[in-house]
């Protein structure tokens, strides 16, 4: 009995076992949120004192090409499946149960702003956008050119994130719009050629008031916001040489993804509060 | 300014390469299946990585996926005072469109690109080359591995994540929307059939197929060093972004 119990404190016991592989995870994401919450704090405090200038305004006009202009195919396409699939099911359930498509448009265009195209597009560009911001920044860190740029006296957060951060920013208010404008459109033209809804009575804005416009944006400047600082956060904290910025493009797709749908809830919440208050 | 035509050609020729890679990496793997010679160990091991390991944030996706659900459909619930059709309404969009396809963004995020990373680290340091020296083909030792766990796996975690998202839908209807979380869970047994978790699960098996293909296509392909296993890992995540949405339409289409 005393042996036994000589040999379980001489080696962590199942319970000990247990609380750590519990606790190590734990810790890992409550540094992982820290870190997210200083980049972001940091980012905010350069807008206002970093350099400003011609070269941070050109960097930014790059950035949003990289980030806009060159994600519209993509989000094209998936977004436009997207509006596809939705009405396709929606126009289905509807000829079932009622056979009343008449507010099949207004509805889906409600859905489409308060939630799928902002959410979806910031998905999209945390994909996109997210794993090449971290494997570039993570690339950096790793052949020492942060290093060197610190050397230099140029802030890493001030010089790689904030260009970043201002065009996502930006970038995803556009490419929200966008989003629902294709979304809209292909949804129409399923609705059009499945049950033979006339376009007229698709292009229905009756349902939408300010509140829906509202939600929508914000979602997009809240993710525009999270995706780049929780994709440069990954790339800053690489470690480990070239198998580190394998894993920090994962960390950021799913650092992004999440950041997306934990603020999606978060704002739905609120907005749903808000209205049931109004 | 880049020449338009060579530009068009460029990409043109980028996406040929692509696609043949895609249909080459199919048929690889279909013959590593005929003959039945698995690796066991591999599989099991790759299963763990893949499914073990992503299930806190399969969970957490689909916990929050329900409770956007509940919500969503909670603003149309108040306005017609159809308390009994919420469980229904948040289901039936959960079960068939949002949970999959969500489950399936994070699982391409997750491990589609950790996947490619892996695979293309292994390829830029040549580890790759030395399997195939030694005689050991990479297809079936490092691709049919994965290609399998993650098929088993995308099932499994679409089950478990639709179950989760029912709990989280019903508690946030508890909740937020004061409706009880008995009558949701009457609603979705009431409402709710067979044939819609079905066809999420059929959407989670091509999922977790085409996820599979993509990574491993992009990460055997990999060239150029670090900077390539990210460029890689891109190419990847987007075109299983778009595989999802694509496979989704027609499986839809296609089932119903």
């Amino acid at each position: 009995m005393a042996n036994e119990s000589n040999n379980q404190s001489a080696q962590p016991g199942l319970v000990a076992r247990g609380l750590a592989s519990i606790g190590a995870p734990v810790l890992e994401v409550h540094r992982t949120v820290k870190d997210i919450f200083r980049v972001l704090w940091l980012t905010f405090y350069y807008i206002l004192h970093g350099k400003k200038g011609e070269r941070r305004r050109n960097e930014i006009f790059a950035q949003m090409n990289e980030i806009g202009n060159r994600s519209l195919v993509f989000i094209a396409v998936t977004l436009g499946f997207l509006g596809m699939i939705l009405i396709f099911q929606a126009g289905y359930q509807a000829n079932k149960i009622t056979g009343d498509l008449q507010l099949l448009g207004a509805l889906f265009l409600q859905l489409l702003l308060r939630e799928f195209a902002p959410t979806i597009t910031a998905m999209m560009i945390a994909t996109r956008v997210g794993t090449g911001m971290a494997a570039q920044i993570g690339s950096m860190v790793v052949t020492e050119q942060v290093d060197a740029l610190r050397m230099s006296g140029a802030q890493p957060i001030d010089y790689l994130v904030v260009p970043r951060f201002i065009a996502s920013t930006v970038m995803m208010v556009v490419l929200t719009i966008f989003a629902v404008l294709v979304s809209y459109i292909a949804g129409a033209l399923t609705a059009y050629s499945f049950f033979g809804l006339n376009l007229r009575t698709f292009f229905d804005l009756s349902m939408i008031g300010w509140f829906d416009i509202n939600i929508g944006l914000v979602k997009a400047v809240a993710y525009g916001m999270a995706v780049p600082v929780t994709a440069c956060q990954a790339g800053l904290s690489v470690v480990g040489g070239s198998e580190g910025v394998g894993q920090a493009t994962t960390q950021a797709v799913v650092n992004a993804s999440l950041a997306v749908v934990i603020l999606d809830f978060i704002i739905s919440g609120l907005g749903y509060v808000v209205l049931a208050f109004l | 300014m880049l020449n338009p035509v060579r530009y068009i050609g460029e990409n043109f020729l980028r996406w040929c390469h692509d696609i043949g890679g895609l249909v080459m990496m199919m048929g690889k793997v279909f013959i590593n299946f005929a003959p039945w010679k698995l690796d066991k160990p591999q599989i099991w091991r790759n299963m763990y990585r893949v499914g073990v390991k992503s299930f806190p944030i399969v969970v957490v996706t689909a916990l929050l996926t329900g409770a956007i659900m509940v919500i969503q459909s909670g603003l149309y619930i108040e306005q017609y005072g159809a308390h009994g059709l919420l469980g229904w309404g948040a289901g039936y969009s959960v079960l068939r469109e949002v949970g999959p396809i969500m489950i399936g963004l994070m699982f391409s995020g997750r491990v589609g690109a950790n996947n490619t990373a892996e695979l293309g680290t292994m390829k830029v340091t040549e580890q790759v080359d030395a399997l195939r020296a030694l005689a050991i083909d990479p297809i079936s030792y490092l691709v049919m591995p994965r290609v399998i766990a993650m098929i088993v796996m995308m099932f499994l975690l679409v089950i478990v994540g639709d179950f989760t998202a029912l709990l989280g839908g019903a508690v946030t209807s508890q909740v937020l929307l004061g409706v009880d979380m008995k009558l949701f869970a009457w609603s979705i047994v009431t409402y709710i059939e067979l044939g819609d978790f079905t066809h999420g699960l059929w959407k989670a098996v091509a999922f977790g197929y085409a996820i599979a293909i993509i990574s491993c296509h992009f990460g055997m392909n990999t060239s150029g060093g670090a900077v390539g296993v990210g460029r890689a890992v891109n190419a990847s995540v987007v075109g299983s972004a778009i595989a999802i949405f694509v496979l989704d339409y027609f499986i839809t289409f296609m089932v119903l």
